[in-house]
């Protein structure tokens, strides 16, 4: 890379979501939380008085196009840094570039753990800072019967996998599993509700993801379950999702996540409000946006330190930093390049937004291998 | 390894080359005959295509590519999974530029006009790191697949040892001969262990 000298050049960067096909409705917010902070450092002057410049480019919700996209950013625009992904699949296509050509890809999207690329910050929830906490709160709070349902994909599979263990290890048992296409419609999720009625689990826990997540809280909704006694639980279900089916079908239900639109907190309200002037007052903030939004801000700030994009002295620095997000503090684990995250259980109210029922008392550490919960993952 | 002549004679040295396929992609001036003959010596299949395409297809075991500023988008695969191993050739007189080398991420580096040991070596380096690197990438995804199974293992290991009332080292033994006898990896029998004890309730 070459050396950076006195110049008033922009910064360039690429900026890698979705903004069509069936995952918009969820990467379209962290395209905005990128830019929302990206605009933010320029409007401040910059780093160093050069600004940011996003260099976008729309995979159009297809894994093998992130790869693509990632290599056009990289040999043709000639980036190293790039802000991107949702899906494990797209992040697992755009991996072997960004480690072939040292490159720098920042991932703001909870996922299963089991990973560790050093061209990765990873800045979303490892399943030790959702799915634990999830599984001990439901299983005291609504009982010990769990009925699977995800989308048909890596993610899904594997965060259910861990989940299985914690809920058998704990004493609780797994009535049913189903695995939706990730362009499942409306129709598809008759039977799964059929197999629910049947099965008569305590709780649903959902790993469903993109437009489909409507049409499995909708189903959910035309067969009068009630989500008091047999709420949907899930770790993807953020503000957007519940925004795109409608306040009423999400609300009583359960996610967990490191950020609510409705924590506020000084620095989550000056978030949400610059977010809303920009976007809407009926745009709402959620957990992947502002992961996406913060890592740009931390991204700048090790960038004003090193003045250079190059991946390797860019980095360290990154490793160990610290922000003030609008979920509270967090910092990147320099272990393993993770974020340490706060765990939050959120229930959707009738306004869209999340209650928070519960809250960990300091960030926690990210841990994703699962090395610190032994064999089997028990609470406490 | 390069007795010429002897190559042509039973019972010669084995020739290491001889079932590649090799992609020549290089203006056809007199250094690049000169390469173009030095690879047919290998009695490797040797295909020459120019002018230069706008993607460079996947059928070759090793390619052979000018060197051009646009280079790294003709490359047919992502950056970091090449299908072949790839050689730039650098034409006399074009000024190198490092960038795009780097963007090309090329298994060996040979300059025009070629001595026979600069093809043979660029040729023998290149083939080596490319299988090189793919076995790595291989070994990183079985030891991802690895770090899985030992948790199906673990689980499965704690399992008999409450149901069998097994010790640690007989449950593993356990494992161990069950898998050999049904001819299936000890994952995959950790992962059944674990899933009828799920059954079972």
């Amino acid at each position: 890379m070459s050396k950076e000298i006195k110049t008033s050049e922009p910064w360039r960067v690429g900026v890698l979501f979705s903004a069509t096909g069936f995952m918009a409705v969820i990467e379209e917010t962290q395209l905005r939380g990128t830019l929302t902070a990206i605009e933010e450092i320029n409007d401040s002057g910059g780093i160093n008085g050069r600004p940011l410049e996003p260099v976008l480019y729309d995979p159009g919700s297809e894994a093998a196009a992130f790869g693509r996209c990632a290599k056009r950013l990289m040999v043709e625009e000639g980036v190293s840094t790039i802000f991107g992904c949702y899906t494990s699949s797209s992040r697992k296509a755009v991996l072997p570039v960004v480690e072939r050509l040292n490159g720098l890809l920042w991932y703001p999207t909870l996922y299963e753990g089991f990973e560790y690329s050093p061209n990765v910050i990873y800045t979303g929830a490892a399943p030790n800072q959702n799915s634990v906490e999830l599984c001990a709160f439901l299983m005291e709070r609504y009982g010990t019967r769990f009925f699977f349902v995800g989308s048909n994909y890596v993610y899904p599979r594997e965060s259910n996998r861990i989940m299985r263990e914690m809920v058998r290890h704990n004493g609780g048992e797994v009535v049913g599993e189903r695995y939706l296409s990730l362009r499942a419609k409306r129709n598809d999720f008759i039977p799964v509700m059929q197999e629910i009625r049947a099965a008569q689990p305590d709780v649903i826990f959902s790993t469903v993801v993109g437009d489909s997540t409507t049409y499995f809280y909708q189903s959910y909704a035309d067969c009068g379950f009630d989500p008091k006694t047999m709420p949907i639980a899930s770790l993807t279900t953020t503000e957007a999702e519940i925004q795109a089916m409608g306040c009423d079908v999400g609300a009583g239900h359960l996610t967990a996540a490191p950020y609510f639109e409705g924590i506020g907190g000084a620095s989550g309200l000056n978030f949400v409000r610059r977010y809303k002037k920009r976007y809407g007052e009926d745009a709402s903030t959620n957990m992947c946006l502002e992961a996406a939004y913060f890592q740009v801000h931390i991204f700048a700030k090790a960038l004003a330190q090193t003045n250079s994009l190059d991946t390797e002295v860019l980095r360290p620095t990154v490793l160990g930093s610290e922000f003030d997000a609008p979920q509270g503090r967090v910092s990147i684990n320099s272990y393993c390049a993770h974020t340490d995250l706060w765990t939050r259980i959120g229930r959707a109210n009738d306004e869209g937004q999340f209650d928070i029922l519960h809250e960990s008392a300091a960030p926690v550490r990210a841990d994703p291998y699962l090395i610190g919960y032994g064999r089997t993952v028990a609470f406490g | 390894m390069r007795q010429r002549g002897a190559d042509d004679m039973p019972g010669a040295a084995p020739m290491p080359f001889a079932d590649l396929d090799i992609g020549v992609f290089a203006r056809r001036d007199d250094p690049g005959d000169h390469l173009i003959r030095e690879l047919q010596r290998t009695r490797a299949r040797v295909r020459h295509v120019w002018p230069m395409p706008e993607q460079i297809s996947v059928d070759y075991d090793l390619i052979f590519c000018e060197f051009c500023p646009d280079l790294p988008k003709r490359l047919p695969w992502l950056p970091g999974l090449p299908s072949a191993a790839l050689i730039l050739v650098l034409p006399v007189g074009v000024p190198l530029d490092l960038g795009v080398l780097h963007l090309c991420a090329p298994h060996a580096v040979v300059h025009m006009p070629v001595t026979p040991d600069a093809v043979l070596s660029a040729l023998a380096i290149a083939r080596s790191h490319f299988l090189y690197e793919r076995r790595l990438r291989s070994r990183i995804d079985k030891l991802d697949d690895n770090l899985r199974t030992m948790r199906s293992v673990e689980r499965a290991k704690a399992i008999l040892i409450e149901t069998k009332k097994l010790s640690e080292q007989d449950a593993y033994h356990f494992l161990r001969r069950t898998a050999m006898e049904r001819r299936v990896s000890i994952g995959a029998l950790a992962a059944m262990i674990v899933d009828s004890q799920e059954l079972l309730g």
